[in-house]
């Protein structure tokens, strides 16, 4: 029996299957799911029409999740959890008596994204990083917007994530930003709106590739069928993105990707992502820097170094220039990059790009920039620092979602209608004491998608998070980490949170061409 | 080529691992020796606990208890769980050096010793778990014979497995046959329990036959050519790793761990057992364990803490 076969047979001896379950209308019990259980609310339902009709897109996961037991399908998710465990995608909890390992939870149902409503998002997320690149060109350059008034000049300038120190340095290609992860979440009128940019160092890529790794051998012949677009081009494209910031004159650049080490909650996806580029994994402690050159220490003595993809933050990436008590960094390394003898993807800085507040002027940025209106649209934004709007928000606590500018994660902030009335006053008092550091937003309703929960198919919140990559050009992989708010009724998706993530199939229209370096 | 901190990670997890398997295997036939006669069970439990490092007769007479520690004891800095965990946390920092393979048999032996029930798997069946630790061990060497690159990262994973394998073949031995120490072991079942430790029972059985001579498994366990578990055996793989790495390194002409090597692989190849029975075992059996020591650290101060002056451009 060849591969082709042995797929087959596993889908069609699967126990789950049974003549009368595939017939009959009346929920035969057992079945994972059921019109009862399974009440989408008023939120989009990404599986669901508001009437109840199955989307045509999820026709083929619809009819294999409705054939399949729930003991057929708690197999498969436990396969999937080990296999992710034995992988090692996994984080360490360390108690009092034992340290163990968990694994972030993940999702076995797809979630499906057709052809057409991803070349809008595609198109939105390239429109929007190049203008965003555009911003941090200008305002570490002739701060041309800030001049025209378009942006608050001190919510620039003012910003934490602003570094003077990159006032006037050359960046190739102008690319700030070279990995971005956007989130965008889907409203209760189905379109898509950008909630965030993460412009600084974005994570989550390796669940978008360990996900629909799982995905394939979870439903391997829904998968086939569906017609998905590969993401496992991924490592290869960021290689390109990265090489490309490289000088023309080092003809065969060296890229590292650097860690803050093992202890780093995102230390997977760095070995991840390192194994599969076929780069060097290194930590501050293999870098040198002599004469503005970086060095790393090989066992053959010092090599030189020519692109760093940086998993650190701005912060702690060297000592002598940014936070002096970082040990996680490289002495010297910021006058190495602006001799230009080094290039550091993603660019110090970047995050005042998406700094929250700045956040709010992102469609006039890509006006003024491109000309343009924004194809995926922002979410409404209340400037705390505005006393008008800042009103507004205390007077409409219970309904919106308020924000630290600073914070992210799902730390620092307040979803009104979920919160008691004891938290919402304190957290007024807090707005009142430091306006300026927070915004607000309207809760949305994010859309739903079907979550296998304790045996059964029930909706839960989701989140969208695309990948895009910037250096002589931008290009979006078609795939995307879709994050998953675990507790029912919850609409905080980060996995500090409760939350999990599960695969992301973006469906192709034939004859497509997958995105080329 | 290879980040001298992989190299150094890759090291430790060839040695932590040679441990954690040659201690099971010590805590194996403890266990095993319960079953027979118990002044042996004491003299093989007194044997692997000195090998070891902690020679108590009061802990020895107590052989299950002193087996289950030696393989579960967190607090044991030589146990099993803590050389598991050694090398599992330095093949974490190593991930993107090798292959899934070899990762996932090492992960798996980790979590599986370290899992809340191992301390009742262990109860509920010692011999068999130990067996199944040496086993998935024996997994992760293939994988990683079978699925890495015989290249550099390689050779510094099996320098340090030969290294900690000789040492320990030489403690084991310094133990048994060390002159000055009361009571050389002549007893039989002690013997072939010696055997066992070094994994050489069958081995020697075919080679010597069943009569089983102290001055044989010295000779075995020290000179022969071909057992993967004698001394010679492992010096002249770490001669030949040596030479393999060095290849790359232009150092100041010193090439200290290779020249290190072949001198100790030279005096083993030019040694024999009546050598050793006229002026007894203890100097050899020294001299091994210290060489190897010299070679470890010329290892460390040659391709992983070198100094910088040396290695800068011009």
């Amino acid at each position: 029996m060849n591969r082709e076969e042995a797929v087959q047979a596993e889908e069609e001896t699967d126990p789950g299957v049974t003549a009368t379950s595939l017939v009959n209308d009346d929920n035969p019990p057992g079945l994972p799911i059921t019109q009862a259980a399974y009440i989408p609310g008023q939120a989009f339902d990404e599986m669901y029409e508001a009437a109840g009709e199955v989307r045509d897109h999820y026709s083929a996961v619809h009819t294999r999740l409705t054939t399949l037991s729930p003991e057929a399908l708690a197999d498969r998710q436990k396969t999937l959890e080990r296999s992710f465990l034995l992988q090692g995608i996994t984080f360490t909890v360390y108690g009092a008596e034992t340290t163990t390992e968990q694994i972030i939870p993940t999702d076995l149902v797809p979630r499906i994204i057709p052809s057409t409503e991803w070349d809008h998002i595609e198109a939105g997320l390239i429109q929007r990083l190049r203008a965003l690149n555009m911003f941090l060109d200008d305002i570490y350059g002739e701060q041309q917007i800030l001049m025209d008034g378009i942006v608050p000049r001190e919510l620039v300038l003012g910003a934490p994530s602003y570094r003077r120190e990159m006032q006037h340095l050359y960046v190739p290609h102008k690319a700030y930003a070279n990995v971005c992860g956007s989130d965008l979440i889907r409203g209760e009128d189905g379109a898509f709106a950008v909630l965030e940019d993460n412009l600084r160092v974005p994570s989550g890529v390796s669940y978008m590739l360990a996900n629909r790794d799982a995905a394939k051998r979870t439903f391997p012949g829904t998968f086939r069928a569906a017609n998905v677009r590969p993401v496992e081009r991924y490592p290869d494209l960021l290689l390109k993105t990265l090489k490309s910031m490289a000088p023309d004159w080092r003809p065969d650049p060296q890229v590292v990707v650097l860690t803050p080490g093992v202890y780093n909650s995102a230390y997977y996806e760095h070995a991840y992502l390192a194994r599969l580029m076929g780069a060097p994994l290194v930590e501050g402690r293999d870098l040198v820097v002599h004469e503005n050159m970086v060095y790393m220490r090989t066992t053959t003595g010092l090599r030189r170094v020519d692109v760093i993809y940086r998993r650190v933050d701005d912060d702690f990436i060297d000592p002598l220039t940014f936070r002096r008590d970082s040990g996680l960094g490289v002495a010297g390394l910021f006058n190495a990059y602006r001799a230009g003898n080094v290039v550091m993807c993603n660019a110090p800085g970047t995050g005042v790009a998406d700094d929250k507040a700045v956040y709010a002027y992102v469609p006039e940025i890509i006006k003024y920039y491109l000309g343009e209106d924004a194809i995926l649209p922002n979410i409404e934004t209340f400037l705390c620092r505005e006393p008008a709007q800042l009103s507004h928000v205390l007077a409409n606590l219970d309904k919106l979602v308020v924000k630290a500018v600073g914070a992210s994660g799902g730390y620092g902030m307040l979803v009104g209608p979920h919160a008691s009335r004891k938290e919402r006053e304190t957290f007024a008092e807090a707005l009142k004491a430091d306006p300026a550091n927070y915004i607000a937003q309207p809760t949305i309703q994010l859309s739903t998608a079907p979550c296998l929960i304790d045996g059964r198919i029930e909706p839960r919140h989701v989140d969208l998070r695309p990948f895009i990559l910037s250096g002589e050009k931008i290009v979006v992989t078609p795939g995307a980490l879709t994050r998953v708010a675990l507790r029912r009724g919850s609409l905080v998706v980060n996995s500090s949170q409760g939350g999990g993530s599960k695969d992301t199939w973006i469906l192709a229209d034939d004859g497509i061409e997958e995105p080329q370096p | 080529m290879m980040l001298a901190r992989v190299a150094d990670s890759l090291y430790w997890i060839g040695r932590y691992l040679e441990r954690a398997e040659h201690f099971s295997r010590l805590a194996d036939v403890m266990l095993n020796a319960t079953l027979d006669r118990s002044d042996a069970a004491a003299q093989t439990a007194y044997i692997a606990l000195s090998a070891v490092g902690d020679p108590d007769m009061a802990r020895a007479a107590r052989t299950y208890e002193a087996a289950k520690s030696l393989v579960l004891d967190r607090d044991d800095p030589n146990s099993v769980v803590i050389s598991l965990s050694l090398a599992r946390e330095n093949a974490r920092q190593v991930r993107d050096q090798i292959t899934t393979e070899t990762w996932e048999r090492l992960n798996l032996l980790y979590l599986r010793i370290t899992s809340d029930n191992a301390a009742s798997a262990f109860e509920s069946g010692s011999s068999a778990y130990i067996h199944d630790i040496i086993a998935d061990l024996h997994q992760f060497k293939g994988a990683a014979d079978a699925t890495m690159s015989h290249g550099e990262g390689w050779r510094f994973l099996m320098l340090g497995a030969y290294l900690e394998r000789a040492q320990l073949i030489a403690r084991l031995l310094e133990v048994c046959f060390g002159d000055g120490r009361d009571g050389n072991v002549t007893d039989r079942i002690a013997l072939m329990s010696l055997l066992r430790m070094g994994c050489a029972l069958e081995p020697y059985l075919r080679r010597y036959t069943a009569e089983i001579e102290p001055r044989h498994i010295l000779e075995f366990l020290v000179f022969d050519e071909e057992f993967p578990r004698s001394i010679r055996f492992a010096t002249t793989r770490i001669e030949e790793h040596l030479v393999g790495v060095s290849r790359h390194v232009e150092s100041g002409g010193l090439a200290t761990p290779e020249r290190l090597a072949g001198r100790l692989k030279a005096r083993l190849q030019y040694a024999d057992v009546d050598e050793l029975e006229s002026v007894g075992a203890s100097a050899l059996l020294a001299t091994v364990i210290g060489e190897c020591a010299r070679i470890h650290d010329a290892i460390f101060d040659t391709f992983v803490a070198y100094s910088l002056e040396m290695k800068l451009p011009a």
